[in-house]
């Protein structure tokens, strides 16, 4: 009975399978050691052309300088001209005491991005890297939220608004060292974002209105556009403008399958960019943290800081813990968390900035009322004065308060409040529940048998069906306080919870009477068409209340053919009236944004675009504790 | 032996596309189907029907407008290592070409004619120029596409808009998802026609809007179906062009042919996962080391520490030790892993508490230069290095995935061990004088190992799926993750990929246990 495996073959077995593991092991490090040394030797590499350029920079500078007086041969005749200096820090960190310069920044996100390439992928953290490491032709001013040059040093834009020329400051280049010329303008729009087959169908589906980009001379472009409407604006200098001479040494399926494949002229640069496509292997994958480092040849005022790294972390607690470990200087908090370390730990703040503000980034959230048929059928909510009255029974206030403990305030409209596009002295809809019931009883809803419910002149009670997608708890929440604050009135409200997926379906359908959900926003003004207009309603489009007003369909035709920045906001706020006039929705809360932000980290200030992270810089004396 | 091993081998086949097919079919039947992750907007956009576009030419794109059986079939002609039909072509950089897509023409049923077929004669470029032509033509063909993909929406848009002006009962049955069908075309346009002939008996200024009204739906309709047929004639177009250029062969063509242009051999394609538009093998081999690593740490421990207390606790049953470690893993087995995750991080690895242990990642971010085995460094202080800086960094997601299988495998090792010390034999090896120890390792504890064996087989396909819970809560970017995001996002490609690799290695699994049966137990045999 002698088994041929015995004790001896099993250590054997394990002798031999540790001397594997041992060559394996030394594999690896062989391998680390040689992609350092590729590292090091790129580093050394990309010195010497940058000595190679200071050499030859003072005969450039000088030539610069000699052309100092603008010259407007670019522009076309009769037509004004806007001028913009080269881009500057909205708040010069180089004045403030413990300047210095140097110093890693690391922001911490819930999620990661799949991948970095601009256009190809477009989620909010891709966004966040692509900011600092890619210029467009221009960018909304932090404290004024004006369109102002970035890339360009001055354009026109024709009063009509089928076209736009934009000269492109000589200076700019890239963070090779190339120049930013018409000619990658052009191949940005034409060749990479309008091209097939290349992967951004999100973004070209956007720029239909798009005609053509000429190249009017080396430094000057035109945009020509087949309707007049302001998007036109956002189109041209909103997008990011990528170097020709880079991408378009690959071919377009590599850039479609490229996970880091993000160049610019910006302040920062991606520290692992795949330098051609034999070197793709090189390139940044989801999992690793995104390292920028500062494009020491940044073409106007380079960033303080050295560098700055993204780094994932899922899970809210272990955010907060890695935050408070210093594994990161920047991270969101939820709102309990920021509740809680506001309340329960006073000496957090003496380490950390805790911002909380409203910027053109907040969205909002609402109860959406089915103003069409459902299936055919009216719903009670087709009445004007009843979705007025619904607004008026829920106390928004105190549901801010219950619910997201107290962070938010009240929205009043589709606008964002800080833009120019709101009107700042109008306010919401009162919590006033008498006079809810005065608009109900108007309306033909009224207690008629004494039971507590309200009826109309046929009999029939008012009840109605909330649909909410499930996976928060915070909807939970929204749902049973509304549907006590309703109850109260005599208004019968059930539920229906429905998964993400069959929700959106149910919104295509129109197959609600009234639902909860939020928009997000990244500009300060926005297209309203696409949800408010009557021509959104048909195909499952995004008007799935089926608000029809033609009022308010004349306001959006005219704010989107109006160039005028000045004018076009009073149609805006206009609209924003008649919107709160109808109440399709009942604005509900505004979500401002919550940030934790080391005390190591100077220049630290709010504005109306969000945060400015390329103007911080690490105070260099230890931090003042008081 | 062999032909047992024949005939598991060749069952496995059915096995594989029934597991696949079925995972396949439940989340193309649950709402929202297959590319719904698709539907989430990016963008923001100001018209619908260039929103009902985009949709559009991103499902004519990735072959979502196919019936859920067909797209399918198709994923598994390409996994399949014999190909049928036209030989794709490789470019340099290592991509499949496949042969440009044919495009079909919604049937207006004779009410107006299709436009008639291009027939493109066009003779390619050769050498050098060839591959700038092809690639220039595939761009035209693209972008013809998506014009005529463009186009057809477009229709089907102007189909529900005149349904809904007529407003008979058809308009319930051409809203809803996707627009109206171009079958249902002659039967709006036999209503409409009615419509127009019932109108134009009423009087009255109402009636007059009414023709009008329908006059202009007509008119939108025909002009929607002629720039159709416009697009279509010019999709078609670029299309045969393409063709011809790809058939004159501008790369190399793929695999080895066995009949030519009939069949051929060729490696198995996995395609591309839409949500994350990378090659699902790219996806797979970056997540399934770190998961292979994690695991591969955890199950030795659990082993080395549950199998020798499993033994020590049998053969001093009902000792105090025993006692105490029945105790103790039945209470570990009962935490939760979320809960215990969380307790790692808020106290093991928190500052404020012990701080032992990193939150996140991998590697520290100087990682990249240190030495890879601990070393002292010229100030004469211990620098941990790379391996150990690894394993530091895994310590809490191996930690998490080690503490709740203690209790299985020790009360299985216990009870099996059991079973085999009351056995007669071992009462005569007792008898005939053996030590008490080499009674207990030498035969008792072998004869207990066959459960253990079955067990770790079972367990192998598991690491490899990942735990979906620590992967989440220490954000390791492993398979859990992979699996999960493809189920969310409804990623065709990416599911069909992982149920495939996690169906074969379970399949492998079993099989090796049966094998690994007769090999420990002569009793069992296969012939």
């Amino acid at each position: 009975m002698r088994n041929g495996f015995g004790f001896k073959d099993l250590v054997m077995l394990v002798l031999l399978l540790a001397v594997a593991l041992s060559v394996w092991l030394s594999m690896v490090q062989r391998d680390r050691q040689w992609e350092l040394l590729q590292k090091v030797d790129g580093r050394i590499a990309d010195l010497e052309k940058r000595i190679q350029q200071i050499r030859v920079a003072p005969a450039a500078a000088a030539t610069t300088t000699a052309a100092a007086p603008r010259d407007d041969a670019w522009a076309r005749p009769g037509v004004k001209i806007e001028r913009w200096n080269a881009p500057a820090a909205a708040s010069d960190p180089a004045k403030l005491p413990g300047y210095g310069e140097g110093g890693e920044f690391t922001e911490l996100f819930e999620a990661q991005p799949a991948k970095l390439t601009p256009y190809i992928a477009s989620d909010v953290y891709q966004t966040r890297v692509m900011d600092r490491v890619c210029e467009g032709l221009g960018t909304f001013d932090p404290t004024t939220l004006k369109m102002v040059g970035r890339l360009a040093d001055g354009w026109q834009i024709d009063p009509d608004g089928l076209w736009i020329r934009a000269h492109i400051n000589p200076l700019a280049h890239f963070s090779d060292g190339q120049p930013v010329t018409a000619e990658d303008v052009r191949w940005t729009y034409l060749d990479f974002i309008n091209n097939p087959l290349i992967e951004a169908e999100r973004t070209r589906s956007t720029q239909d209105n798009l005609k053509d980009v000429k190249v009017i001379d080396d430094h000057t472009v035109e945009f020509v556009f087949k309707e007049p409407l302001f998007t036109n604006i956002l189109i041209a200098f909103g997008d990011p403008i990528l170097p020709k001479h880079y991408y378009a040494k690959f071919e377009p399926s590599q850039v479609n399958q490229a996970t880091g494949m993000l160049m610019g002229s910006g302040q920062f640069r991606l520290e692992k960019l795949p330098k051609g496509p034999d070197d793709l292997a090189s390139q940044w994958t989801p999992g690793q943290d995104v390292v920028l480092v500062r494009n020491e040849q940044y073409w106007a005022a380079p960033a303080p800081l050295a560098g700055m790294r993204f780094r994932t972390i899922k899970d809210d607690l272990g955010r907060l813990v890695a935050y408070r470990n210093g594994e990161g200087s920047m991270m969101l908090p939820t709102s309990p968390q920021f509740n809680k370390l506001m309340k329960d730990e006073p000496q957090f703040e003496k380490s950390s900035y805790m911002l909380k503000w409203t910027n053109m980034r907040c969205g909002y959230s609402f109860i959406a009322w089915q103003c069409g048929p459902r299936n055919g059928k009216a719903t009670p909510f087709a009445d004007k004065r009843v979705r007025k009255a619904m607004t008026m029974l829920l106390d928004r206030e105190r549901m801010i308060r219950d619910i997201w403990d107290g962070i938010g305030i009240v929205s009043k409209g589709p606008m964002n409040p800080e833009s120019p596009a709101s009107d700042p002295s109008v306010a919401p809809l009162p919590f006033d529940p008498e006079k809810a019931k005065a608009l109900l009883a108007e309306a033909g809803w009224k207690d008629r048998d004494g039971d507590g419910i309200l009826e109309n002149e046929k009999g029939d009670k008012f009840t109605f069906e909330y649909t909410y997608a499930t996976g928060g708890e915070i909807s939970e929440r929204i749902a049973r306080f509304t549907k006590d604050s309703f109850g109260k009135a005599g208004i019968v409200m059930t539920t229906r919870p429905v998964d993400w997926s069959r929700y959106q379906e149910l919104l295509k359908l129109r197959d609600f009477d009234a639902i909860t959900m939020g928009w997000g926003a990244n500009a300060p003004e926005s297209d309203p068409r696409q949800i408010w207009h009557s021509e959104s309603i048909k195909e499952g489009g995004d008007n799935f209340t089926q608000w029809n007003s033609p009022t308010c369909d004349a306001l959006i035709e005219k704010g989107r053919r109006t160039m005028n920045e000045a004018d076009r906001m009073l149609v805006w706020r206009q609209f924003e009236a008649c919107v709160a006039e109808d109440q399709p929705y009942t604005f509900v809360r505004v979500a401002p944004w919550l940030r934790l932000v080391k005390r190591d980290f100077g220049n630290v200030n709010t504005y109306k675009t969000g945060l400015e992270p390329q103007e911080f810089f690490k105070v260099s004396a230890a931090p003042s504790m008081n | 032996m062999v032909t047992y091993l024949v005939r598991r081998l060749l069952l496995m086949l059915p096995t594989l596309v029934g597991i696949t097919l079925m995972v396949f079919m439940l989340l193309a039947l649950a709402p929202g189907g297959i590319g719904a992750g698709l539907q989430v907007q990016g963008g923001q956009m100001s018209d619908t029907s260039k929103v009902a576009q985009m949709q559009a030419y991103l499902e004519d794109r990735y072959g979502l407008t196919d019936p859920v059986i067909v797209q399918y079939a198709r994923w598994i002609g390409r996994i399949s290592p014999v190909k049928f039909g036209q030989r794709d072509l490789r470019a340099p950089s290592g991509d499949r070409v496949p042969m440009p897509r044919a495009i079909d023409l919604p049937s207006l049923a004779g009410v107006f004619a299709p436009p008639p077929m291009p027939r493109v004669v066009f003779t390619p470029a050769t050498g050098d120029e060839a591959i700038g032509q092809f690639k220039s033509l595939q761009r035209d063909a693209e972008g013809a596409r998506r014009e005529y993909v463009g186009s057809v929406r477009m229709f089907r848009d102007a189909l529900a808009d005149t349904a809904r002006v007529v407003g008979s009962p058809l308009v319930e049955r051409l809203d809803g998802k996707g627009g109206a069908k171009p079958a249902d075309f002659t039967d709006v346009l036999v209503v409409l026609d009615s419509a127009q002939a019932a109108a134009a008996k009423a009087t009255g200024p109402e009636a007059k809007a009414r023709i009008d009204a329908l006059a202009a739906a007509h008119g939108k309709l025909d002009a929607a179906a002629a720039t159709m047929h416009q697009k279509w004639a010019l999709a078609e177009e670029t299309r045969q062009r393409a063709t011809i250029a790809f058939l004159a062969g501008p790369y190399p063509t793929s695999g080895i042919p066995i009949i030519p242009d009939v069949i051929s051999l060729d490696t198995a394609d996995f395609g591309v996962a839409f949500s994350k538009n990378r090659p699902v093998w790219d996806l797979i081999i970056a997540a399934l080391p770190v998961t292979l690593l994690i695991n591969l740490i955890a199950f030795p421990i659990s082993y080395l520490i549950a199998v020798p207390t499993g033994v020590i606790a049998s053969v001093r049953r009902g000792g105090w030790f025993d006692m105490f470690t029945g105790v103790l893993y039945l209470s570990l087995y009962s935490i939760p892993t979320v809960l215990a995750g969380v307790f790692a991080i808020g106290f093991l690895a928190n500052k404020q508490y012990l701080g032992l242990f990193p939150v996140s990642g991998l590697h520290d971010t100087a990682a990249d230069l240190m030495t890879f085995l601990p070393v002292t460094d010229a100030q004469g202080r211990w620098q941990p290095g790379w391996l150990l800086d690894l394993l530091w960094h895994v310590a809490l997601p191996v930690l998490c995935l080690v503490y709740g299988s203690f209790a299985i495998l020790s009360k299985q090792t216990r009870a099996s061990m059991l079973d085999n010390l009351s056995a007669d034999y071992v009462r005569t090896a007792k008898a005939k004088g053996v030590p008490r120890n080499d009674v207990v390792v030498r035969h008792v504890f072998r004869n207990s190992l066959l459960p253990l064996i079955t067990m770790f087989v079972g367990i192998f396909p598991a690491m490899l799926a990942g735990s979906v819970v620590i992967e989440r809560i220490f954000s390791v970017p492993g398979m859990g993750s992979l699996v999960i995001e493809a189920i969310d996002l409804r990623d065709r490609e990416l599911i069909l990929a992982d149920t495939l690799m996690i169906a074969v290695v379970n399949v492998v699994a079993l099989l090796l246990a049966d094998i690994l049966y007769a090999v420990a137990d002569p009793r069992v045999s296969y012939e």
